[in-house]
């Protein structure tokens, strides 16, 4: 009996034995059959999710903080086709909140997906908040009706919608041109073009990743990070940008100019502090672009158009002639009313002669022939050397996207000849950009030393500020040439009682009227008209740059450009909280600040 | 004494059975526990994981939330929005004339907003959830028994010629 039992057992444990020898066997014969690997690279698919997680674009402030360039949200709804149980419901409420054909909304509604059909549609990339809201309401009040025996309740099942960043200009048009425009239409390929955007486009946009997620829940890990892209902050003001775009548009209303642009400018940092040109670009709507640009009007005249400026030119001349000795502030010249420059005779913008006048009398009655004069005493080699320094034969690497330059001719071109260095002397033959203007002219009004031109003014990395130091790019005169020019352009404002004049403030300052080249030859009927001015001039904190193009109601930028810097800086000073200089210079000295307040 | 033992085992056989079926029990309440334990262990690692998820989902929502919130107050306080608020409450533009300035002995004005802090010495990170908080029981016995050993050891050795090598329980948030 014993015997019997114990036969049993062995046998029980011997049979169990080799099932699971054999059942052992299998398992390995299955995991190294022809198709193992295959069966292994498919269940990886199903093991987890690889997604591309597109950072979010940073954002960018004005020098106050207040957002000129964010992110909203708005949803992607689409019709998940697997899961659709109701297709007249859904095509029905998708095409009324979504605005849609219903009949095609409902032929998606009704594809079966697979074979070759989608298993998922996209209906609206771009839905706002309140049609989300209507879907919720409705959805909501399906799942709450009661239904009597044997009634199917609605539902959206298949109706689905995504929370997605869209790129937002809050404040419109409003410096625009600065900022440039983000293609947010395309979701994964957008890029940023002009301006901000453009210059720091690599930096917002950050850096996509492909990220796993997986299913299996004991192989879940913590997602990876993906940071948001860097956040800039701008040197201009909201405040003064505003005011400068308001004051341009009246002013070019006012003349019946066909374009213009004002550079607001710090000449001791080089931050631009304001920027307006015309026409400016709801960023928000982009695809206008074409339309209120026509190929070749540039996004932003104020980098990208080159003119000939006239006679705000002369300033860097004199700063050339004094800086070089060729000429002191006391150097008289017996102005004729013309010069004879390699065959071509130069003449005053009134063709007279203004007899024996010093350097100041040259810039406030801006002679052409004085300064032609005094650009052949240079001689071509200092002439251009000069203009190199300052700038004029390269971009000023603005960190804007879109600048370009016109190539300066110079002595051994081939295009260039004698005569052009008279009358690049008075700002004709010579093309330039407002900003190369303005960074030049930035140089006079800060001791000698020329600033780079930039608008970011710090930029946030991972949760820091990191601050943009100014940058020197050159002294192309000494300190002692930029006073004794800023004085002398302070004395020629003052002695002709120039309309830019603002009470109680002193200014220096220049007036510009550039003739425009025509096919036929110069024309004096349609202008250039421009001033630039700085001040206070003792210790300048601003450097306002106008420019109107052909200005209807006068040709002279004395007449029309310098009553825009008049006004436009009455505001500037209030806006800068810049007190009038008798009281600025008793603040000075009394060591105390001021509050200005009305 | 011997014989005596083995005759008795002879004479009543259910002895040695119920010493085979208690060494089996105890084999099986071992693996029972060391599955229960590891099932726990893993379930919990699973729930804690999918909480994760969860909330990195929530965190991601809320962020978009904010720069939303962010743009619709921006979009409200615009410059144009504000102009127009202040033509309606008939404010006008200040005449630069009239500007009155005040003299204020020791005011200093404000400097211009920074939107965040500026860079310092490199913060020493860490991951939020320790080790313990993730890893399977597999893995931590892995960490305790063969890693952190080893990891003690070299860093007693690193000791020993004069180097500093902080120890991982060294680092603080």
């Amino acid at each position: 009996m014993r015997t019997t039992n114990w036969n049993r057992f062995f046998i029980i444990c011997v049979l169990a034995s080799v099932i699971a020898g054999m059942a052992g066997i299998q398992l390995i014969r299955i995991q190294n059959i022809e198709g193992a690997k295959q069966i292994l690279a498919d269940s990886e698919a199903y093991q987890g999710i690889n997604r591309m997680i597109y950072p979010e674009r940073g954002s960018i402030y004005d020098s106050d903080g207040r957002l000129l360039a964010g992110n909203e949200v708005v949803y992607e709804v689409g019709l998940d086709l697997q899961a659709i149980q109701q297709p007249e419901t859904v095509a029905s409420v998708a095409s009324s909140v979504l605005g849609l054909d219903y009949s095609r909304v409902l032929g998606y509604a009704q594809m079966t997906p697979g074979n070759g059909n989608p298993y998922f549609i996209v209906l609206d990339g771009f839905v706002s908040k309140d049609k989300i809201a209507q879907f919720e309401s409705i959805k909501e009040d399906y799942a709450n009706r009661s239904t009597k025996r044997g009634e199917v309740r609605p539902n959206l099942l298949g109706l689905v919608w995504t929370a997605n960043n869209k790129r937002s200009y809050p404040e419109g048009t409003l410096a625009s041109n600065m900022l440039g425009f983000y293609s947010f239409l395309d979701r994964t390929d957008g890029i940023g073009y002009f301006g901000v955007e453009e210059a720091y486009d690599d930096l917002m946009a950050g850096e996509p990743k492909l990220v796993y997620s997986a299913i299996d829940p004991n192989l879940l890990t913590s997602l990876e990070e993906v940071p948001p892209g860097v956040t800039v902050q701008l040197t201009f003001n909201r405040e003064i940008q505003a005011m400068t775009e308001k004051k341009l548009d009246e002013a070019i209303e006012w003349s019946g100019a066909e374009n213009g642009t004002i550079i607001v400018y710090n000449p001791e940092t080089g931050e631009i502090i304001a920027m307006a040109t015309a026409p400016r670009l709801d960023p928000n709507e982009y695809w206008n672009y074409s339309e209120l640009f026509p190929n070749p009007k540039p996004f932003n005249s104020a980098i990208s158009s080159t003119y000939e400026p006239g006679s705000v030119f002369k300033v860097l001349t004199m700063a050339a002639g004094l800086d070089s000795g060729v000429v002191t502030a006391n150097t008289t010249f017996n102005d004729t009313g013309s010069l004879n420059v390699g065959g071509a005779t130069i003449y005053n913008w009134n063709m007279g002669g203004w007899g024996e006048v010093d350097m100041t009398g040259c810039m406030q009655h801006s002679l052409n022939v004085c300064l032609a004069w005094l650009g052949m005493e240079l001689g071509p080699d200092r002439f251009y050397s000069y203009m190199k320094s300052f700038g004029f034969d390269r971009n000023t690497g603005i960190d804007l996207g879109g600048e370009s330059h016109w190539p300066l001719k110079l002595p051994g071109d081939g295009l260039w000849y004698e005569v052009d260095l008279a009358t690049n002397s008075f700002g004709q033959g010579i093309s330039v950009t407002p900003i190369q203007m303005v960074t030049a002219i930035g140089a006079i009004a800060n001791d000698g030393k020329m600033m780079a031109p930039h608008v970011v003014k710090a930029m946030v990395i991972d949760g820091k500020q990191y601050n943009i130091d100014p940058v020197v790019v050159g002294t192309p005169v000494s300190a002692e040439t930029a006073h004794t020019l800023t004085t002398m352009l302070v004395n020629s404002l003052e002695n002709e009682a120039s309309n830019a004049l603002v009470e109680g403030y002193s200014l220096a300052g220049k007036t510009g009227t550039g003739e425009i080249a025509t096919p036929l030859g110069y024309t004096n009927s349609s202008t250039n008209a421009s001033f630039v001015g700085w001040g206070p001039a003792d210790d300048p904190k601003f450097l306002v740059y106008v420019w109107l193009e052909k200005p209807e109601i006068s040709i002279w930028g004395s007449e029309v450009a310098a009553p825009v810097f008049s006004d436009l800086v009455s505001d500037l000073v209030v806006l800068m909280n810049i007190p009038p200089d008798s009281i600025r210079l008793a603040e000075k000295s009394d060591n105390t600040s001021i509050v200005g307040t009305e | 004494m011997k014989k005596n033992l083995v005759q008795a085992y002879k004479q009543a056989p259910w002895r040695t059975q119920i010493q085979w079926i208690g060494i089996f029990l105890l084999v099986l309440i071992g693996v029972a526990v060391v599955a229960g334990v590891y099932l726990m262990i893993s379930g919990r690692a699973a729930a804690t994981g999918r909480r994760i998820q969860s909330l990195e989902a929530e965190i991601s929502a809320l962020e978009m939330e904010i720069n939303d919130l962010k743009t619709q107050y921006a979009q409200v306080s615009s410059a144009k929005s504000l102009s127009e608020r202040a033509e309606a409450l008939n404010m006008t533009l200040l005449d630069p004339l009239k500007a009155m300035y005040i003299e204020v002995p020791g005011y200093v004005p404000p400097s211009q907003p920074a939107l965040a802090p500026p860079p310092t010495v490199e913060d020493i990170s860490t991951p939020v959830l320790l080790p313990e908080f993730t890893a399977s029981l597999w893995d931590w016995l892995r960490l305790q028994v063969f890693i952190e050993p080893n990891l003690s050891a070299e860093s007693t050795e690193s000791n020993d010629t004069g180097l500093i090598s902080p120890s991982p329980t060294e680092v603080t948030p």
